[in-house]
């Protein structure tokens, strides 16, 4: 009998095919405006499942993902226009920055106990913040750093290439929260005595769950800077984090796939509700409360489920 | 022979009170001792001392030999020393063979089909058919029986028990001491446990070390610790401790 189970080759094909249905849908229309939005939704979904992956399976929720966002889009946008680096070289970078970002803040952070991680993040995260501004020579204040240079000039194709990233992130993680590391980080949010009993260091996994997580928010916080060619202190808002964490809730907290559909939902829904007004931020906040109240599960987890179950023999 | 465990003048304070004065005890291989107590005695303090889940002010503890009292719980658990919680704390959301699963993945296991293992472990438990049940929806006595799967998972060469018996009816507590003399018997299991009450230790142990206010108040078989005064004081005042065992 086998331990792990690997990956569900019907989710990876599901997955798939998603995918690729997105890559063709702003095809099918002329414009540029739902190739922005769904890069956008691309991006927002690395940052989801990156979440996920540390606070959704081990319930340590994190309220600073936006720092490791923040510091990833500085580091691209440092490099690229201060120091004239080729703007690929952004990718490994960010990642690297946002690690270790990651490891410093991990350790002290993460050995506290109950609220206090997620406190703790969400100060550090608005220090940063705080930090980019009052440092403004080097980090151009409010104004951010402008003039990036852009990863591929063709937007269909940069959208293409961030939905790449996305799905092979998607498909790693899974990979790893169904692996032996998967049950190990859904068991401390299990109980930490009991996994202490059970022989496992537990402060380990989480510093290097949370060192994965940066990586991967860092790197999608790089492909931002090069969509949107500037980088500004906005990036580290405590509303980013909120927003993602919103969106991993709809999709289905500790799934890894679902949210992806959640950063998808909430982000074609901001935008198709421009149309009305000032009426808009009062029927997102009234959907997501009658989400979050009634679905507890989120939504794109659960259906795909469903469909799952309709396609097995009973 | 030299003792597997070995306790050395152990101290615990917890601000002003003093919970465990100066404890010294061996525990041979291949022995399984109980150890008695009233409530507040200081046993379950004791085992997170062993077992390193808090830290103790002074003295020393040694397994094999070897000096384990700074160490962190986890890794006193890779030395071959394993516990059980008194209230059962399984992964919650989590099924039954998970939680098993998960006490296969510390450094100690060097199996390679864990998965397999875990069912054996199940089996030998009496939990088998409950493998892929969510595990917060076990009974009591079945959560206890995977309490004891999960530290059994770890490979333990000493089994530390935290009265696994409390909050069970006489039919339970009957089959989890033939559970417990099976480990013994079968996979030579070093066992030491905790009880408050003296008589599901009769049949069970070769050796009771009671303890109260934080001091060994006696030591021997246990139909010694029956008729030992100062046991039957530290429960009933002077009375005849079969009345004990009646009520009980």
């Amino acid at each position: 009998m086998k331990a792990f189970k690997g990956l569900d080759t019907l989710s990876s094909f599901g997955g798939l095919v998603a995918l690729l249905m997105l890559g063709v849908l702003p095809t099918l229309f002329t414009g540029t405006y739902l190739v922005g939005v769904l890069t956008v939704a691309a991006i927002y979904g690395i940052w989801a499942v990156s979440w996920d992956f540390m606070s959704g399976l081990t319930g340590r929720e994190n309220f600073g993902h936006s720092l490791f966002i923040g510091v990833g889009a500085y580091a691209a946008g440092f490099l690229n226009v201060h120091f004239g680096v080729g703007p690929w070289w952004s990718l490994p970078a960010s990642m690297l920055v946002s690690m270790l970002f990651a490891v410093v803040l991990g350790f002290p952070t993460l050995r506290l106990k109950g609220p206090y991680f997620a406190l703790a993040m969400l100060s550090s995260a608005v220090i940063m913040q705080r930090l980019m501004l009052i440092f403004w020579e080097y980090t151009g204040g409010e104004e951010g750093i402008q003039d990036i240079t852009p990863l591929v000039k063709n937007p269909l194709h940069y959208y293409w290439f961030v939905l790449a990233v996305l799905g092979s992130i998607t498909l790693l993680l899974s990979w790893m929260a169904r692996s032996r590391w998967g049950l190990i980080l859904r068991a401390i949010r299990g109980d930490e005595a009991t996994c202490l009993a059970a022989g496992l260091p537990i402060t380990t996994y989480k510093i290097v769950s949370l060192v994965i997580s940066a990586a991967f928010a860092g790197l999608g916080g790089a492909l931002y800077a090069h969509y949107q060619l500037q980088v500004s202190p906005q990036l580290f808002a405590v509303v980013t984090s909120i927003t993602i964490i919103t969106m991993v809730y709809v999709g289905g907290m500790g799934t890894i796939f679902g949210p992806v559909g959640g950063a998808l939902l909430l982000t074609v829904m901001t935008e198709g509700l421009r149309n009305f007004g000032e009426w808009r931020l009062m029927i997102y906040s009234l959907l997501l409360i009658f989400i979050l109240f009634f679905l507890p599960n989120g939504i794109i987890a659960p259906i795909w489920q469903k469909m799952r179950n309709l396609g097995r023999p009973s | 022979m030299s003792a597997l465990l070995q306790v050395k003048q152990l101290d615990k304070h917890f601000g002003g009170l003093h919970v465990l004065k100066n404890f010294n005890m061996e525990l041979h291989k291949g022995e399984i001792v109980g150890i008695l107590g009233p409530n507040g005695a200081g046993k379950t303090t004791l085992f997170n001392l062993l077992t390193g889940f808090i830290p103790a002010d002074s003295g020393e503890v040694l397994l094999r030999g070897q000096p384990i009292r700074q160490l962190k719980a986890n890794t006193i658990v890779g030395l071959g020393m394993a516990r059980t919680f008194q209230l059962c704390r399984p992964f919650v959301g989590l099924t039954v063979l998970e939680n098993v699963l998960v006490g296969s993945l510390g450094p100690r296991v060097k199996t390679h089909d864990l998965g397999e293992r875990a069912m054996q472990l199940l089996a030998q438990v009496g939990l088998a058919d409950k493998a892929q049940q969510a595990s917060e929806l076990l009974s009591y006595g079945d959560l206890r029986r995977l309490e004891i799967a999960r530290a059994l998972a770890t490979e333990p060469e000493l089994l530390l028990l935290d009265e696994p018996f409390a909050g069970l009816g006489s039919s339970e507590i009957e089959a989890l001491s033939v559970l417990i003399r099976k480990l013994h018997s079968e996979q030579h299991l070093t066992i030491l446990l905790i009880e408050h009450k003296l008589r599901e230790f009769m049949q069970l142990v070769s050796r009771v070390v009671a303890i109260d206010f934080g001091e060994i108040i006696a030591e021997g078989s246990p139909a010694d610790i029956v008729k030992d005064p100062r046991v039957i004081e530290a429960y009933i005042g002077k009375q005849n401790p079969l009345n004990l065992d009646n009520h009980a």
